[in-house]
C-alpha cells in the first residue's frame, strides 16, 4: 500500500494473522428459498421493469 | 475512554416525473425548500475547507466529473447561498442540496443508537419534503436511499468522526484502511451489475466502482477509499473530522449500526496504538475484488504474495476492542460492545445460517430476494428487470414497497421503535453541541443569523455574537430554559 503522507510512516510489524495457498475459502451453501408464490414475489413483478434503465442522477460525492 | 463523536450525511437519488438529471439542481433546491416543517434558513459556510488536505497541504482545486460538468455548462453562476438552499432543522441537522442531491447531514451524537435513529429521521425529512414539493408541482416525485444510478453516476453516504489532532495522519490511513475494504461484507448495499471494469452479475458494494486512488482529497471524481479532506467543524488545531466516504446507504438499521462500531472501534485502537497491520497489496483493487466475491470468504490480497480474508480483518479489530473494553458499565461501551459482537456473530452466521445473515445485511437481502425473482421468472440476472428491482429496494415512498414487505415479513431486523425515531425529528436526546443548535432553532430562531456545525450566530442589542460550540462539551437541557438571547449566550459561553 502506498500512503501519500509526508510523516513518518510506521514500520508493519508485527505481521497478522494470514492463510496462505490457493483455497477461496467455502462455497455458497444450498440455501432453500421461502416457496413462491409470495407477497414479494407478487410486488416484484409490479415493478416498472425499465424503471432503472431510465433513472439518471447528478454525480454527487 | 473517549466517546467518538458522529455523525452520517446521506444524499438521497430521486427523481420528479418528466424531468431529467439536467433539471435536478433545481429540483433538489426545490424540494428542500419544499421542507414541511420548522426550520432555519441561513447556514455559516465561513468555516468549511474542503480543499484542505490532512496530509498537510491545500489542492488548488477539487476535480470533478466531466461528464457531469456538461449539465451545468449553460447555467449561469447563483450564490451559493442560493444553490444550496441550507435548511438547519429543530433536532439539529442540516438539510440542503448537494450537487444535486437532496442531503440530511444528521446531528453529531455520542451514542450509536441516537445516530441510526437521527439517519431515519432523515428518511422522514426528505420524504415529507417530497411529498410537499410533489403536492406542489402535480408531479410524482421518487425518493432512493440508495448510491448509483447504474449508468456511471455516484452519490454518498458518509460518516464523519471527530478524532484528536494528535493521532498521526499516517496511523489513520494505515489503521482503517484495512477496514474499509473488508467491512463491505457486512455493510454493503448490493448492486446488480457493474459500472466500470469486468462485468459481473451481482456485487456486495454499490460505491466500490467508483473508487480510483487509496488515499486523496476528493469526493466527486478520483474519489478515494481513505478520504482526507480536512475540515474539522471543530477548533482545527485540535480535532480532525475524519471523512469518510467509502461507505453506503443502508436501509437495515443493524448494518447502519455495524458500519459505525467497526469505524469507530477502529479508531479506538489506533488511538491506542494497538491497531492490527494489514499491508494490503492495493486498497482499491481490493475493495473492488472483494465487491466481486459474494460467494465464500472471499480474498484481498497482501504484500509479499500473501492474502487474507474480509473476516479475519474484520475480527482483528473487534476482538481486541471487546478484550480491552471489559468494563460494561459505561452506556457508550455497552453500546459497541453489543454491536460489534453483533458483527461476529454475522461473520460465523454469513455461511452457517445464511437466512440470520440475510436478515441483517443489505446486500445480502437484497440478493436473496432478487434469486427469487430469478428463479420464479426464469430470466438471467443481466436482465434489466434485475436492476430495475435493485432501484427499487431502495425506494422510500412507498411505490412498490420491495423493502417494507421484508420488514412486514419479519425478513430483516427490525428498525428502532418508531415512536422513538419520531421524537428526534425536532429534538436531540443527548448531551452533545447539536443540542445547543437544536434550542438555537426551536426556541431562539428570532435572534439567530446562522448557524453550523461549531457556531452559532445571533444578533443582540450590542451587535452579532457568534459563539462556538464545543464538541467535547456537554450542553444542558435547561438552556431550553433562558428566558432571552443574552442569557443563553451567557450559558453557551459560561466556562465548564
Amino acid at each position: 500500500m502506498t500512503i501519500q503522507a509526508d510523516r513518518t510512516q510506521r514500520q508493519f510489524t508485527p505481521d497478522p494473522e494470514r492463510k496462505l495457498g490457493d483455497d477461496e475459502g467455502p462455497s455458497k451453501p444450498d440455501v432453500k428459498k421461502p416457496t413462491a408464490p409470495n407477497e414479494l414475489l407478487k410486488r416484484m413483478k409490479r415493478v416498472d421493469p425499465d424503471q432503472a434503465k431510465k433513472y439518471r442522477q447528478r454525480s454527487g460525492q | 475512554m473517549r466517546p467518538i463523536l458522529a455523525g452520517l450525511d446521506t444524499e438521497y437519488g430521486f427523481s420528479v416525473e418528466g424531468r431529467g438529471a439536467g433539471d435536478q439542481v433545481d429540483d433538489a433546491r426545490a424540494l428542500v425548500r419544499s421542507f414541511p416543517g420548522e426550520c432555519f434558513p441561513f447556514w455559516d459556510d465561513r468555516f468549511e475547507s474542503p480543499r484542505s488536505d490532512l496530509r498537510g497541504f491545500r489542492l488548488d482545486r477539487l476535480s470533478f466529473d466531466p461528464e457531469d460538468a456538461k449539465f451545468d455548462a449553460d447555467r449561469a453562476p447563483e450564490p451559493v447561498h442560493e444553490v444550496r438552499a441550507d435548511r438547519v432543522l429543530c433536532n439539529g441537522a442540516r438539510f440542503y442540496n448537494d450537487h444535486g442531491h437532496p442531503e440530511y447531514a444528521t446531528p453529531e451524537t455520542w451514542s450509536l443508537e441516537e445516530l441510526v435513529m437521527h439517519d431515519r429521521a432523515g428518511d422522514h425529512a426528505v420524504l415529507s419534503s417530497a411529498a410537499a414539493l410533489a403536492a406542489s408541482v402535480g408531479r410524482e416525485v421518487r425518493v432512493y436511499k440508495n448510491n448509483t444510478d447504474f449508468h456511471g453516476a455516484s452519490y454518498g453516504t458518509h460518516e464523519s468522526y471527530l478524532v484528536p489532532r494528535s493521532v498521526p495522519v499516517e496511523n489513520l490511513i494505515s489503521g482503517l484502511m484495512p477496514l474499509f475494504v473488508a467491512r463491505q461484507v457486512l455493510t454493503g448495499a448490493g448492486k446488480v451489475g457493474s459500472e466500470q471494469g469486468a462485468r459481473c452479475d451481482f456485487q456486495i458494494s454499490q460505491r466500490a466502482d467508483f473508487f480510483a486512488e487509496a488515499v486523496n482529497a476528493e469526493t466527486l471524481y478520483r474519489r478515494p477509499v481513505f478520504n482526507t479532506r480536512d475540515e474539522p467543524h471543530a477548533d482545527l488545531k485540535k480535532w480532525v473530522r475524519l471523512h469518510v466516504i467509502c461507505g453506503e446507504s443502508n436501509l437495515i438499521s443493524t448494518a447502519t449500526r455495524i458500519k459505525l462500531a467497526l469505524t469507530k472501534a477502529a479508531i479506538h485502537l489506533i488511538e491506542a496504538g494497538d491497531q492490527p497491520v494489514w499491508p494490503l497489496a492495493d486498497p482499491v483493487s481490493a475493495t473492488k475484488q472483494l465487491s466481486r466475491q459474494p460467494d465464500g470468504e472471499g480474498r484481498i490480497e497482501l504484500e509479499g504474495r500473501s492474502w487474507t480474508t474480509a473476516r479475519h480483518v474484520i475480527e482483528s479489530y473487534v476482538e481486541p476492542f471487546l478484550a480491552s473494553t471489559l468494563d460494561v458499565t459505561d452506556p457508550y461501551v455497552q453500546e459497541l460492545r453489543k454491536a460489534l459482537t453483533g458483527a461476529l456473530s454475522l461473520l460465523e452466521a454469513r455461511f452457517a445460517d445464511p437466512e440470520r445473515f440475510a436478515r441483517s445485511v443489505d446486500w445480502a437481502a437484497k440478493r436473496s430476494l432478487l434469486e427469487q425473482y430469478v428463479e420464479s421468472e426464469g430470466v438471467g440476472w443481466r436482465h434489466g428487470s434485475l436492476q430495475s428491482l435493485d432501484l427499487e429496494y431502495h425506494r422510500l415512498d412507498g411505490g412498490v414497497g420491495v423493502f417494507q414487505a421484508l420488514r412486514d415479513a419479519s425478513l430483516v431486523d427490525p428498525d428502532p421503535p418508531e415512536e422513538e425515531t419520531a421524537k428526534r425529528r425536532t429534538r436531540v436526546f443527548e448531551d452533545s453541541r447539536a443540542r445547543a443548535r437544536s434550542i438555537a432553532v426551536s426556541k431562539f430562531q428570532e435572534s439567530l443569523v446562522s448557524a453550523s456545525w461549531g457556531a452559532l450566530t445571533f444578533k443582540t442589542a450590542n451587535g452579532e455574537k457568534t459563539v462556538a460550540l464545543d464538541p467535547e462539551r456537554a450542553y444542558s437541557a435547561t438552556l431550553a430554559d433562558c428566558g432571552t438571547v443574552e442569557e443563553l449566550i451567557m450559558e453557551l459561553e459560561a466556562p465548564r
